[in-house]
């Protein structure tokens, strides 16, 4: 099986975390993988006020970014008709990694979650699946992102039907921590249309 | 496309960050990993000054508690320090801190959302970061140390109960 190769050269990633440590680590890593364009920030207000004043090509949050958090964060980065950021790929990177952590970052809008601590495999994994896998967009009422079309249940093969679906109730937090392959399967099974 | 709702549009996209990473050019998994591992190596000397740096915090936060003049803050700020040990222990080869520090973080998060504060049980972990920060501890993992992590886990068992 031949490994994926990505050409991080020029793309310009927006990593936001409070601990300048982490951030100085995954800086490091993406270094590492090539990637030439990084700017870091410490808190969501940094992020939108940059977004309001550059382009980039990928965006690396932490979910519990001061203040807003980054699922709000998110939220309101896809929500925004006029950002030109909104379609831009994110990664949520969280050490919550319960199963409702994980479908909250889904719902947001999030491309990927990827857990902390962050090695450099599971970076570069998830950057080559959100590269090299085509996912399409929805643009709903009630959500704009990555299809998600997994939240919805109760229609076969998961082809088709979304007005009338029924959302999922999300149950108070419970439950063990999700290692990294079970939350790509949350993901992934965006595309295989079943959860 | 199969849609019956016209308020839901669906379209592909594909963005500037998957044209740029599909160039040619771009470096093979194994190599990136290689060379990524080499920047964290880098890293490595500055991470036992920042490591101190970060327990002394979380031990001057947790003292704090005992002074007649502490209030509820002091909890979060613990908290925060503790997760960020948790969240960079274990790309430094320090799993069993991450482990020790998530399970505090865990007892600590109890704690703000209602639960008992024992004392005891956060000195219990702090002693165990303590330990687990010596250099003899890298490459230490959770499993090596059963007694010391299933002594961690009951005392989050215990304390990390929400009150009904």
């Amino acid at each position: 099986m031949v490994s994926p190769t990505i050409n991080l050269r020029d793309t310009v990633i927006l990593i936001a975390d409070s601990s300048s440590y982490l951030s100085m680590l995954v800086h490091s890593i993406l270094r590492g993988f090539g990637a030439t364009k990084i700017l870091e920030v410490r808190d969501s207000i940094s992020v939108l006020q940059v977004l309001n004043n550059q382009k980039f090509d990928v965006l690396l949050f932490d979910t519990r970014l001061p203040p807003y958090g980054g699922l709000k964060l998110t939220h309101a980065i896809r929500r925004k008709v006029d950002n030109e950021n909104r379609m831009m790929p994110i990664l949520l990177m969280s050490s919550d990694t319960r199963e409702t952590a994980i479908r909250r970052a889904r719902d947001a809008g999030a491309n990927m979650v990827i857990a902390k601590p962050i090695s450099p495999a599971s970076l570069y994994d998830r950057l080559s699946w959100v590269a090299l896998t085509p996912r399409q967009f929805i643009d709903a009422p009630t959500y704009f992102g990555p299809d998600r079309r997994f939240k919805i249940e109760g229609y076969p093969n998961g082809v088709g039907r979304r007005k009338g679906d029924k959302m999922v109730e999300v149950a108070q937090e419970s439950g063990p921590a999700l290692a990294q392959g079970d939350i790509d399967n949350l993901f992934s099974a965006a595309r295989m249309g079943k959860d | 496309m199969g849609e019956t709702d016209d308020r839901v549009r669906i379209f592909p996209v594909e963005t500037r960050f998957q044209q740029l990473a599909r160039r040619p050019g771009g470096i093979p998994r194994d190599k990136a990993l290689e060379q990524a591992q080499s920047k964290i190596d880098e890293a490595k000397p500055a991470f036992d000054d920042w490591l101190n740096q970060q327990l002394e915090a979380l031990v001057g936060a947790v003292k704090r508690a005992q002074t007649a003049s502490a209030d509820a803050e002091w909890v979060k700020t613990a908290d925060r320090y503790c997760r960020q040990l948790r969240d960079v222990g274990s790309t430094m080869d320090f799993e069993l801190l991450t482990f020790i520090a998530g399970s505090l973080s865990e007892m600590l998060e109890a704690i703000i959302a209602g639960a008992e504060c024992d004392m005891e049980s956060i000195q219990c972990h702090i002693d165990a970061l303590l330990l687990a920060r010596q250099k003899s501890y890298r490459g230490v993992k959770p499993e090596q140390v059963p007694e010391l992590i299933s002594g961690l886990r009951r005392v989050v068992e215990q304390v990390s109960t929400l009150p009904p």
